[in-house]
């Protein structure tokens, strides 16, 4: 990489290509198309730094000595460019029967009746940097459920379209998968692919779960037994390369700003919010391999798109951003930058709320709508006693599941779901082994806030927690979230941030058939639990009065559960794909209907997310619409008509 | 260190015959572990949170002593030798540097500090730097040692034919599956060229590529980066080569953060019998066995993997965790002795590693070897090892 510049020198230039955003998608596309000669431009919003060794430690001991390990608990809040943090949300005590059981508190307005529980990451590398980096794609059926199912919304494009661009991502993250496995699910068709990397080896958790395979699990929603069947999940962390794999020989990544390391994943358990070493695959990566005609300018915050004069044709100029030198403060200056085509790469969020304010591509009245997420439900027990512990917080956070439930006629019914067996014992549910320690200990006191006489200490504090810690296993589970138009992002020129951006207002809910998914989901995790001998300890009640974030209840069949889900950073749907401009913003290659140079690329274009993290199918598509912007671009580029040579043509 | 030691002693000769050639090439082995114990221990004894530029440095230039064994051993398989992995191979500290004359002090292991880094650049001092001893005289340089074998392996192949020399089996070379995280790369040996590159990345890691401060890592598609040499002398100076320095220079870039006092001293001549004087009073003496222990488990992988077995170095690496945890917990204890605590002494692990260490350490590799899943191409699966020196917490 040539580095990151400031505002003023990338603005000395007219590109080919203006890139909002340095994440993923961004970061990737530019790359392909920087790649393919065109000049480009990336606005990265974020201040900058982990791509230096130093700023990554930073990073790392921002981390450590954070009190809460949230997913941007990396990473210093910033003023000139804010971004969403879990901890933003506080439950409602008692709160109204009826009322919100929430507020939120940070950049995101937040007025639906359940909470949008999840972040991004506004830093160079998005937020991929406290990403897991769980890829698996997504099956077929995930395409076509309207058709096939009866709800959400198709894609114009099938699985199909996307197995070739699925394969390319793969190489270019790097995935470590175990593709027989992918087959047997038939989410990849091509009978002799393999992953670039062997799979991440199954945990101890992952094993001591095998042992319920071909074990029948009734889910009651679904009214169908499904059978178990532990599979390994594709990951997008540094492994031992697969001799087989075509183009070979593939060599993992290394570390970006330190060489020769990370060069194999080696279980360090904290990929989020943070892998030490690097194993895990981020965009940095990319952006280390950019070409000369790649320029990269931080601290530069998009504003607007600009649309060009009206003999255009609808076409966009450029963007305007603004650039500040301090991230603690909201001073900044305004500039403008043209370029033949704009790619908005910023998140689905932003992505919306830059063409909400934009006033663009929005014929259809679809922009901001459908924002989807996983809800997702978490399920913790202890292991039997007399089994000995099973070997929880070691490696990445999941390294299997059970995915029967994710796919078939039970969709009907239920949004469908895919059980993550996790590693990191009851860290997701309970903050443990801290909130372990601090138990045990006595600390934080009793209701009256005297000090409790149950702590313990020394050989009786290890014997205790060896044996609550070494037994915690967590399950959770990602559910279908389908596009509904009611869960959307609008701006309200009361919000705005410190440096005057108008925030996301998100307005969220989950709709009877994903919440009968997040029911059944719990269900079928008690009975796994009670086939593992195992005690369950979820508890998804308000408690002292106190409701868990994302508490609902919902009603099958005459029976009542209280429910709770966390969001899993998986927002999408927000600049949705479709095959007519009446009721989609982008077609299928990501280009706005409305502006033929202006592209929305991400999670936001996807019309549905299956039950399968989405950044490998965002991914894929990034690279298809960066082949359709560089064709644009040379049909742009290239005269209308060429004259065959004759004597009345002088030679130039 | 025997092989090394005796070669030294036979004083200086081309290898002329592929037996002898193997020797020099076992010698070589044993002199690039050398290092490693003196370098970790360097390392190690940084207090956390201290001196990331050298630490970051100093393990780098670990990395590539690893990757330099390995690329000895390959060369060794590759012209028919079989490397030994034993008590042979390792020295006793304070050690002698062999090869490079009588001047040369020997090698302890010291913490960090001017002192240890100047023993570094010892090490690592680049032939240009080293005053030319009259013709015909003895050793003078562990790159004159390499020069050597380069001159007898061409002899050889010129004699006997390539066919002749290069007889051993692809099948033992170790290959960057299996070898990875260092600067350069691993790659298999197979022919005349291949052992010349070994023997390029082996002296130009070090010494830095002819008459420059940089080494060889462009050759793999990498940025070079500073050999071994300028690496420490940044480190002892405290300041950063810049853009135009040549070898002789000083460093003339931005200072570097260099904090001697994060460190833990030692008294690098401690020995396990001296910890067990105060057995009673302190679990020094047992964490530095064990630390023995792990040492002598992580060379016997490397003793299978250099036999046959490429992919038997995926045990070796949580070995190497192993020792660098049970190392960030011995460095922080006091020395056993109240007399070296009160001097600010701090304990530390002695390399001790000798038949009886070996011996242990088989069983449990054999174990370990059989219950792993480390077939070549196939995914690695380590779910199946245990330690020996595994501590039960609760
Ligand atoms: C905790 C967590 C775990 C996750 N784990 C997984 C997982 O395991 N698997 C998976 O598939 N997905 C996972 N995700 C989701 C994944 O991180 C996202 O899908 C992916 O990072 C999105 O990439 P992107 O490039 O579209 O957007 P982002 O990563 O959000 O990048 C957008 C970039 O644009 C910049 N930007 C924003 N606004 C502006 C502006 N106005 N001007 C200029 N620049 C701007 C931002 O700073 C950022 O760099 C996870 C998310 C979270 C929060
Ligand atoms: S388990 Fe660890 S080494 Fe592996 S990717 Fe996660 S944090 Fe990194």
């Amino acid at each position: 990489m040539t580095g990151t510049v400031g505002a003023d020198e990338a603005v000395r230039r007219r590109y080919d290509v203006v890139v909002v955003g340095g994440g993923w998608a961004g970061s990737l596309l530019a790359k392909d198309l920087g790649e393919r000669g065109w000049q480009v431009l990336v606005l990265e919003a974020g201040n900058g730094g982990a791509e230096t060794w130093p700023g990554y430690l930073d990073s790392l001991s921002t981390f450590y000595s954070a009190v809460a390990k949230v997913p941007n608990s990396g990473y210093r809040r910033s003023v000139a460019a804010p971004f969403p943090d879990v901890l933003d949300l506080a439950p409602v005590r008692d709160p109204e029967p009826g009322e919100r059981e929430y507020t939120a508190n940070g950049y995101f307005v937040q007025n639906g009746r359940l909470p949008y529980g999840t972040d991004y990451l506004r830093e160079l590398g998005g937020a991929a940097m406290h990403w897991l980096g769980a890829v698996p794609r997504m099956h077929p059926e995930d395409f076509a459920t309207n058709e096939r199912f009866g709800y959400g919304r198709d894609w114009p494009i099938t699985a199909a379209d996307l197995q070739p661009w699925y394969a390319r991502a793969e190489f270019e993250i790097g995935v470590a998968g175990d593709a027989q496995g992918q087959r047997e699910l038939g989410v990849v068709t091509d009978p002799d692919y393999v992953f670039p990397m062997h799979q991440i080896p199954a945990s101890w958790i992952d094993r001591y779960c095998t042992g319920l395979d071909g074990t029948p699990i009734l889910d009651e929603v679904a009214d169908e037994q499904y059978p178990l069947k532990v599979h390994s999940l594709p990951q997008a962390r540094n492994s031992t390369p697969n001799p087989d794999y075509r183009p070979g020989p593939y060599r993992p990544s290394s570390a970006v700003g330190l060489p020769n390391y990370g060069e194999r994943c080696v279980g360090n358990a904290s990929c989020v919010p943070i892998c030490p070493v690097q194993a895990k695959s981020h965009p940095l990566r990319q952006q280390a391999r950019f070409p000369r005609t790649v320029t990269t300018a931080t601290r530069c915050v998009v504003t607007r798109v600009r649309l060009a004069g009206p003999t255009m044709g609808g076409r966009v100029s450029g963007v305007e951003f603004r650039a500040y030198t301090d991230p603690a403060s909201p001073v900044g200056r305004s500039y403008v930058v043209e370029a033949g085509v704009v790619v908005l790469a910023a998140h689905a969020i932003e992505n919306a709320r830059l063409l909400l304010f934009s006033g663009l591509a929005n014929g259809s009245d679809q922009v901001g709508r459908n924002l989807m997420d996983h809800p997702t439900v978490l399920n913790w027990a202890l292991a039997d006693e007399r089994r000995g512990p099973v070997g929880p917080f070691r490696g990445p956070g999941h390294t299997s599941g059970w995915e029967v439930f994710r796919f078939g006629e039970g969709r009907r019914r239920r949004a469908p779901f895919r059980i993550e067996i996790g590693n990191w014992g009851w860290g997701w549910a309970t903050g443990a082994p801290m909130s372990n320690v601090a138990t045990a200990l006595g600390v934080g006191g009793d209701r009256q806030g005297e000090i409790r006489p149950d702590g313990v200490f020394g050989p009786e504090l290890r014997r205790l927690l060896g044996s609550t810690i070494g037994r915690q296993l967590q399950l959770q589970i990602a559910v279908e979230q389908s596009a509904n138009p009611g869960n959307r992002v609008t701006l309200d020129r009361r919000h705005r941030d410190a440096t005057g951006n108008l925030r996301p207002v998100l307005t969220y809910d989950l709709d009877p058939h994903t919440r009968s998914g997040v029911y059944a989901a719990r269900l079928v995790a008690a009975r796994i639990f009670q086939r593992l001998d195992a005690t369950d300890w979820t508890n998804h009640a308000p408690r002292d009065g106190v409701p868990p974030l994302g508490h609902f209840t919902h009603t099958v069949d005459g029976t009542t559960l209280d429910l709770a889900y966390s969001g899993a950073g998986h927002g999408a749907g927000t600049h949705v794909m479709g095959s007519s401009p009446r009721d989609s913003v982008v077609d299928a290659f990501q280009r706005t209907w409305e502006h033929p140079n202006l592209y929305a690329v991400g999670c936001g274009s996807m019309p549905s997310i299956g039950t399968s993290n989405p950044t490998l199918t965002m991914l894929a598509l990034a690279l298809r619409s960066a082949e359709q912007i560089h064709q644009d671009l040379v049909l742009d580029r290239r005269p209308a008509d060429v004259r065959p040579a004759d004597e009345a043509e002088v030679p130039a | 260190m025997r092989t090394a030691l005796a070669l030294e002693k036979a004083g200086f000769a081309v290898p002329d015959t592929l037996e002898k050639l193997r020797t020099c090439l076992q010698a070589a082995l044993e002199v690039e572990h050398l290092t490693i114990p003196v370098y970790l221990t360097g390392m190690y004894t940084i207090r956390a949170g201290t001196n990331s530029a050298a630490f970051y440095g100093i393990r780098a230039v670990v990395m590539e002593e690893m990757l330099h064994m390995t690329l000895v051993a390959n060369l060794l398989n590759a012209v028919g030798g079989a490397p030994v992995v034993d008590s042979r191979v390792v020295a006793e500290y304070p050690a002698r540097l062999p090869f490079s004359g009588e001047s040369v002090p020997s090698i302890g292991l010291q913490h960090f500090s001017p002192a240890a880094l100047k023993t570094f650049l010892r090490i690592e001092q680049p032939r240009s730097m080293t005053p030319p001893t009259a013709p015909g005289g003895g050793w003078t340089s562990i790159g004159q040692f390499y020069d050597a074998v380069r001159e007898g392996l061409e002899h050889l192949v010129r004699t006997l034919g390539h066919d002749r020399v290069f007889t051993g089996g692809p099948e033992r070379q170790i290959g960057p599956e299996d070898f990875y995280n260092s600067g350069g790369e691993v790659f298999p040996v197979e022919d005349l060229a291949g052992a010349l590159l070994a023997i390029e990345t082996v002296t130009e890691q070090g010494e830095g590529v002819h008459d420059t401060i940089w080494n060889s890592n462009e050759t793999f598609g990498e940025e070079r980066e500073l050999a071994h040499w300028f690496r420490f002398n940044e480190i002892f100076t405290g300041r950063s080569y810049g853009p135009h320095d040549r070898p002789r220079d000083r460093p003339s870039g931005p200072l570097i953060d260099v904090d001697w006092d994060g460190a833990h001293p030692i008294h690098g001549d401690s020995k396990v019998a001296d910890y067990r004087v105060y057995e009673r009073t302190s679990a020094v003496y047992q964490q530095a066995v064990a630390f023995n222990s792990r040492y002598a488990v992580l060379l016997r992988y490397l003793d299978s993997a250099f036999n046959g077995h490429p992919r038997h170095l995926a045990p070796a690496v949580p070995t190497m965790l192993e020792l660098r945890d049970r190392a960030a917990q011995l460095y922080r204890n006091p020395h056993p002795d109240p007399a070296l605590a009160a001097r600010g002494c701090f304990a530390s692990a002695t390399f001790e590693i000798t038949d009886p260490q070996f011996d242990a350490a088989d069983a449990e590799v054999a174990r370990n070897l059989a219950a792993a899943s480390l077939r070549t191409g196939e995914p690695v699966d380590l779910a199946g090892l245990a330690s020996d020196s595994a501590e039960a917490f609760a």
